[in-house]
């Protein structure tokens, strides 16, 4: 009776193996196809074929955005942001409904003073440099979503260094979820105005333009960059708290 | 060509984390990793030789990279990040149902 | 100009800030959210009747076209939306099953439902926008986020059961995201463009292989999304786990939005001609036919009421896209008709499901002993609704069926066929096993003749939405079934709109 139970993990081992070995080797196939269908790929036809020359000729010109990115994101392809950010809220909806325990999150004290200290100073200058990423989106690199995730570090940040009842404490979940409706309410509420102004649904709102390259120009793209971005900030803090909320049952 | 080829090698084995792997959390990860691979390509291919589809103040720019494709990438990596959230959370309340994150071991999903 | 079609961006914007003011309402009375669901439900559904009505002799001449440009009007606009008659066609159907479903929700959902709304609104909303748009990335965009909305709905019960179905859907729904956005990035890469009429135009231009590689992406990405056989295991799990007005409305519902996705990209976009030349289109019918084959017999061995739906639409939908795959037009005649039909029986049989089941102890077919004296009329409702997805004469299940029995034989594809009647004979054993079961006497209620018409006269007073609207849905089973004609000028024109891709693309194109 010995050797069936010797023998029987050696066959299941090879037949994993097996099973790898037939996958990788299906798999490198499929891989070969597509490296010889890719192969056939004409050079980049994006900007002799279809719009992108157009954008990138006018773009400046339709829009006062400097960040041409940007242009596309909130101007020309405005309508997927929108949609985007809506995805956004739905995930957020989602994560806290199947989340949902009415549990104060504390994981940790934090740790040392010097460490508190350090992040004390530091954070009103990462706030800074997130709202700056989020309100010059139309201008250099950066913009409404990339801010907010900066944003949404911060308070990712308190959590480790300061505890995580810290952050709870200060900002409650119903301003999170405040500040990200109010988000996504500024979208939509630039998108009806679009309509009433300039005749089409998240058209960029002409008489915002000014001189291009300073910071209140391009439209209602900076406030829709604003908009998003503390959507955006607001609902990715709301995803992690509502993920270490398991953390306080096992840290006890 | 290189960025074809670095493309699928990153797909592929993305794929094969995702169906192979029985640690969930190596599934979502393998899937991040599809979607990286998407993205990275994306950018690659797209990129012609030009400048960062951004002007400069008082500059004439020749040649610029196609905008459009980053602007499709930045919404895909939103899209990409939520889907990862919620297939965590999901995870995160299966460990709390049957204690384990093991593919192979929970009842009922490999039959 | 863009004034005209305003109504476009409403049918996609009114559910979406309905949404938002439900995730809002959970300090509001229930009276008043049932209202306010209703009511929206109600409004989208008097825009799409007003879109039809207002425009009956264009849509009778087939040539209704409805277009709204986002932004920039002049010839390079971005992003457009466009409704043609087949676009109608399905925003049509799935308007009204989702306001009948958020009817029966409103008694249904005791729980949550705040959320609950949020979460049907914004996909009724990702819904509306993947049959309107125009443009293939907001098409994708829709797709997943029809995905992730979905799935805290599947999950909303909270039990392991339900918490692993929604995880396994959204790995196949992400995965299925993915090919699909590999399939339109090729495209862009290749063409230059999203928009899927310019994509139709030089979609020629593609070198062959090219043409291969985003052919299968986007194939395998809507197989995975419709549960076709190799790829279908999450699909019984997801429909069965959820609350069953959500089970209605995956089932009835939003399946027919992948088909319609379906149709929109290979006939409209990709010209079905290149999935002739390539061969495929063949691949896809027998593998359609296999899946509903399959679907049916995996159905005889399920052992839970909602898990033996599911695995029969998995039959179904294998049949409608085999026959869609002929190509003909009496094959498209069936196959939207069978739409329409499984739409009204799927959805009902779900919906009386979920009320049969609130009185038993689980969905094991063990314990629905007896439950057919429990609720006489509603399970009457059921059998009803179960003999039309069977195909009997006088419902409107036998009249699609019998199109697309008849298109498979005029294309002489007598496989196709031997299909449709072998699905509806294991339909009917496996029907009948439930239902058997359920009139298995366990106490015999002796109720007399006169009881029975007391009984029915508190059917009349009664005001018990939920059977109301199950009622319903077998009077329209009913009805169709002898009337289907009423659904001829729609489907043909919906028919021209899938043979004359023409028109859209320069419709569209076209300003």
């Amino acid at each position: 009776m010995e050797i069936p139970t010797e023998t029987q993990p050696e066959v299941e081992i090879l037949n994993k193996l097996m099973k790898k070995a037939l996958v990788s080797f299906v798999l490198a196939g499929v891989a070969f196809a597509l490296y010889r269908s890719f192969a056939l790929m004409p050079a980049y036809q994006g900007l002799n074929l279809g719009l992108s020359n157009y954008i990138i000729e006018s773009g400046l010109k339709d829009t006062g955005s400097l960040n041409l990115i940007t242009a596309v994101l909130y101007d020309y392809r405005a309508f997927d942001s929108l949609g985007e950010s809506t995805v956004i809220f739905g995930a957020v909806s989602g994560i806290v409904l199947i989340l949902s325990r009415k549990m104060l999150p504390v994981s940790s004290k934090g740790l040392s003073f010097i460490v508190k200290r350090t992040l004390g100073i530091m954070t009103p200058f990462i706030a800074l440099f997130g709202l700056y990423i989020m309100s010059h989106g139309h201008l250099t690199p950066g913009g409404g979503f990339q801010g907010g995730v900066i944003l949404a570090a911060i308070s990712i940040i308190f959590s480790i260094v300061y505890g995580s009842a810290f952050d709870y404490r200060r900002y409650s979940p119903q301003t999170k979820t405040a500040l990200e409706t109010g988000g996504a309410l500024t979208f939509l509420g630039l998108g009806l105005a679009g309509i009433l102004m300039e005749g089409a649904f998240l058209q960029n709102l002409g008489f915002l333009t000014a001189e291009t390259g300073t910071l209140i120009s391009a439209g209602s793209i900076p406030y829709i960059n604003i908009g998003v971005g503390f959507k955006v900030g607001a609902g990715l803090a709301i995803i992690f708290y509502s993920m270490i909320q398991k953390t306080f049952e096992e840290d006890f | 060509m290189f960025n074809n080829l670095i493309f699928i090698i990153l797909f592929m084995l993305g794929f094969y984390a995702l169906i192979m792997k029985t640690n969930l959390i190596k599934n979502v990860i393998g899937l991040n990793i599809m979607e990286a691979a998407v993205f990275f390509w994306v950018i690659s291919f797209s990129d012609v030789g030009g400048e960062v589809s951004i002007h400069k103040l008082g500059e004439e720019v020749t040649k610029f990279n196609d905008p459009v494709p980053q602007a499709l990438t930045l919404t895909g990596i939103v899209i990409g990040a939520s889907t990862a959230a919620l297939l965590l959370t999901l995870i995160i309340e299966l460990n709390k149902f049957s204690g384990t994150i093991d593919r192979e071991k929970i009842e009922g999903l490999n039959d | 100009m863009s004034w005209m079609n305003i109504e476009l961006i409403l049918l996609i914007a009114l559910p979406a800030v309905i949404a938002v003011f439900m995730a809002f309402s959970s300090s509001f009375k229930q009276r008043t959210r049932n209202i306010l669901a209703v009511t929206g439900a109600g409004i989208e559904l008097y825009l799409v009747f007003s879109l039809f009505f207002l425009n009956f002799e264009a849509v009778k001449n087939s040539n209704f076209f409805l277009q709204y440009t986002i932004g920039y009007s002049n010839p390079p606009f971005v992003i457009n939306f466009a409704m043609d008659n087949l676009s109608l066609l399905f925003s049509l159907i799935v308007t009204a099953a989702v306001f009948f479903i958020v009817i029966f929700s409103t008694q249904y959902i005791r729980d949550k439902e705040s959320r609950y709304f949020a979460f049907f609104f914004l996909v009724l909303a990702s819904i509306q926008g993947s049959i309107l748009t125009a443009d293939l990335f907001t098409l994708y965009l829709f797709i997943e986020a029809i995905t992730i909305f979905t799935t805290p709905l599947i999950s909303f019960k909270k039990t392991e059961k339900t918490t692993r179905a929604a995880m396994q859907y959204l790995f196949y729904g992400i995965t299925g995201g993915v090919f699909f956005f590999i399939s339109i990035i090729l495209i862009y890469f290749n063409l230059g463009t999203l928009k899927m009429a310019a994509v139709a135009e030089s979609f020629v231009l593609i070198s062959t292989p090219m043409q291969l590689t985003i052919i299968i992406f986007f194939l395998l990405a809507l197989i995975i999304k419709l549960g076709i056989f190799p790829i279908h295991f999450w699909l019984p799990r997801a429909h069965s786990a959820c609350p069953a007005p959500i089970s209605a409305l995956l089932s009835g519902v939003l399946l027919k939005v992948y088909l319609y996705i379906f149709m929109r990209l290979f006939w409209t976009m990709i010209a079905f001609d290149f999935l002739v030349e390539l061969h495929l289109s063949a691949f896809v019918l027998d593998l359609a036919l296999v899946s509903s084959l399959i679907g049916h017999v995996f159905a005889l061995q399920a052992d839970k009421l909602k898990k033996m739906l599911a695995y029969s639409s998995i039959g179904h939908i294998g049949m409608i896209l085999a026959v869609l795959m002929l190509n003909t037009e009496a094959a498209f005649y069936g196959g939207l008709l069978h739409i329409i039909a499984h739409m009204l029986m799927k959805s009902g049989l779900f919906l009386s499901s979920g009320y049969l089941l609130r009185t038993t102890l689980s969905h094991h077919i063990d314990d629905l002993k007896g439950i057919g004296h429990k609720n006489r009329l509603v399970f009457i409702a059921f059998i009803i609704i179960c003999l039309g997805t069977i195909g009997m004469p006088p419902l409107i299940g036998f009249v699609s069926k019998w199109f697309v029995l008849l298109a498979f034989l005029e294309a002489r594809h007598y496989f196709g066929a031997f299909v449709v009647g072998a699905g509806s004979i294991i339909a009917l054993i496996y029907y009948l096993r439930y239902i058997s079961q359920a009139y298995e006497t366990v106490k015999t209620e002796n109720k007399t003749l006169r009881e029975e018409l007391v009984s029915l006269k508190v059917f009349f007073k009664s005001t018990n939405i939920m059977k109301n609207i199950i009622y319903l849905f077998t009077l329209l089973i009913i009805f169709f079934g002898l009337g289907y004609k009423f659904f001829e000028i729609p489907i043909n024109t919906a028919i021209f709109e899938l043979l004359n891709p023409q028109k859209y693309i320069e419709l569209v194109l076209g300003g």
